[in-house]
């Protein structure tokens, strides 16, 4: 505990260093969220939206959401989408990371290959998911068209579910490398001890997956579900550009919504309101990891 | 790591090619993109689609840099411009609040640790109306300035939680030692520590400018003139006013994507640290 101590100064001159960054995110986020709370529970048109007063409304914004079908429908969508995601990213981001934890010659650098989905502009992604998936030239459909499994062209982007489905898939690349990676990195932190021990002891490959694979990394799995829930749950851009949350709302996503309320339809009431159900739902996730994340910070 | 045994022989050359066909599996998307962008717009729509260029054009890249209405370098220029100054904001405030946060103790710290935390799950959705009104009482709606402030909000936090970690790395020892040379604090932090944890400022710099680069709803939504207009935002419009000139849109979307090629090539290293160490330990 002593030699703890003395790692650090206390002393609140640290502060100073520390300072320009906080005022800064408080000025430009800190603000915003409390401003964002506060049109909430106005009545905030085009008309009053930079000058002018706005009437308080209290609750109203909320209620109305209450029996807005378009509100329902993006919250279950966003639910949906969140969790289809997170099941398949998860799933081959893993086995990708089993499969690259082998020590064979590309192993490291086609790994590091496969991250750059995780790095191209979402909107880029979602071109060229919209290009995969067109209807008369898609490649997509020409090879299931090939492989006899459809006669006529998937209008995959205009119909409601297909339309789901394609989003979900372009989510899913993007999310692939972050799991692998980060998966990668936690199964470095197993001693190849414990697997030399098991396989003395005669355990097979499941039994030590399951034994020691999983329970060892079930921080790193915490951290990346929970991550991979915050990231995927607050889809924008990707939404917005593959779909614009259509055919007919059926792909609106909680964020998609609000921008449409507040940017399109000028109703930066009600918008502002959806984004703080997205918010509110985050947070409480948020919370989770924050624990999970500062459990062995020390005081 | 390295006493362990490497698989050779046969079964490397199989795993070796299994990887392989994994990744033309994976980034076929991408592989996609680059071919379309060079097809004529009547072999993109040939039935069976051709898996590689028969005939090569180069037009659609022209094309866009001819025409002034979408100019493809005037928006890539803006989202330099954008994603540097970005950048170069979160460096800035980020590399000294690392700093404090690894080596002082002081009141309010976990407080302002958590509160940077809690700023890299919010949503744009709940930034953009109070931004947007906020902007435009600052006078700076409409021009770069807007997308650059935004776009820092989201290099900050990041860089602060992996700085963290750099600084705290960092041995007293190399600190006190400074001291006893009779630097200043200050000078200490600028002449020691900010050299030591430069790897760690290289990985803030470069993920602050490609969250930025890949920024649209701040762009789109700050700023109304296209010809000010990053470039995602630009591939938007296209995308709304060109449907399905399909040649267009994806040398649009590949000229987006070099800035990130050329970080993905050389800087490697930077980027599976950037991406991992953000996660794993607030």
């Amino acid at each position: 505990m002593e030699k703890l101590k003395k790692r650090f100064r206390y002393d609140n001159a640290g502060i100073l260093f520390v300072l320009p960054a906080f005022l800064y995110m408080l000025v430009f986020v800190g603000y915003p969220i409390v401003r964002n709370l506060i049109v909430s529970v106005q009545d905030v048109n085009a008309g009053n939206l930079v000058r002018g007063t706005k009437h308080f409304v209290w609750f109203e914004n909320y209620r109305e959401l209450l029996g807005d079908s378009v509100f329902t429908t993006s919250l279950v969508n966003t639910l949906r989408y969140t969790l289809l995601c997170l099941v398949f990213q998860f799933a081959v981001g893993f086995a990708l990371a089993l499969f690259f934890s082998k020590r064979f010659s590309f192993a490291r650098p086609v790994r590091g290959i496969l991250l750059a989905p995780w790095m191209i502009p979402v909107t880029v992604t979602a071109l060229m998911f919209k290009l995969l998936f067109a209807t008369d030239i898609g490649v997509l459909n020409y090879i299931l068209r090939s492989l006899g499994l459809i006669e006529k062209n998937i209008e995959w982007l205009t119909t409601p579910e297909t339309a789901m489905f394609a989003l979900i898939c372009a989510n899913v690349w993007i999310g692939i490398p972050f799991n692998m990676i980060l998966i990668s990195t936690g199964l470095t932190t197993i001693p190849k001890e414990l697997y030399e021990s098991a396989s003395i002891d005669g355990a097979n490959r499941v039994q030590t997956f399951f034994k020691i694979t999983l329970p060892l990394l079930r921080p790193t799995i915490e951290s990346v579900l929970i991550l991979g829930f915050i990231y995927t749950f607050k889809v924008y851009d990707l939404v917005y550009v593959m779909t614009s949350g259509g055919p007919v709302n059926s792909t609106h996503m909680l964020s998609t919504y609000s921008y449409k309320l507040s940017f399109e339809m000028f109703k930066y009431s009600k918008g502002s309101a959806v984004a703080n159900v997205l918010l509110l739902i985050l947070m409480a996730v948020g919370i989770l990891y924050i624990k999970a994340t500062t459990k062995g910070e020390e005081e | 790591m390295d006493e362990e045994k490497k698989i050779s022989g046969k079964k490397n050359m199989i795993l070796c090619a299994v990887s392989v066909l994994l990744l033309c599996v994976l980034l076929f998307p991408l592989y996609w993109a680059l071919i379309t962008s060079l097809k004529t717009e009547q072999e993109i729509f040939r039935n069976p689609p051709t898996f590689y260029p028969h005939v090569l054009n180069t037009q659609s890249y022209a094309a866009q840099v001819e025409t002034g209405d979408f100019n493809m370098f005037r928006s890539f220029a803006n989202s330099f411009l954008i994603s540097m100054g970005a950048a170069l904001i979160a460096v800035i405030l980020a590399v000294p609040a690392s700093y404090g946060i690894a080596k002082y103790r002081f009141k309010g710290r976990k407080v302002m640790l958590l509160s940077f935390l809690v700023t890299q799950m919010l949503p744009v959705s709940v930034l953009l109306t109070p931004m947007f009104i906020m902007f435009k009482n600052m006078h700076v709606y409409n021009t770069w300035i807007s997308a650059m402030l935004a776009d820092a909000t989201i290099g900050i936090p990041f860089s602060i939680l992996i700085l963290k970690n750099y600084f705290a790395s960092i041995p007293k020892d190399l600190e006190e030692a400074a001291y006893l040379d009779g630097c200043g604090r200050f000078t200490a932090f600028v002449r020691v520590l900010i050299p030591i944890a430069r790897p760690g400022v290289m990985v803030c710099a470069i993920f602050s400018f490609l969250y930025a680069w890949g920024d649209l709803a701040y762009g789109m939504t700050f700023i109304l003139d296209q010809e000010k207009r990053p470039i995602t935002a630009g591939i938007f419009n296209f995308m709304g006013q060109y449907g399905t000139k399909w040649s267009y849109l994806t040398a649009f979307a590949v000229v987006t994507i070099i800035p990130v090629a050329l970080i993905f090539i050389f800087m490697q290293k930077y980027i599976v640290s950037g991406m991992t160490s953000g996660a794993v330990k607030g």
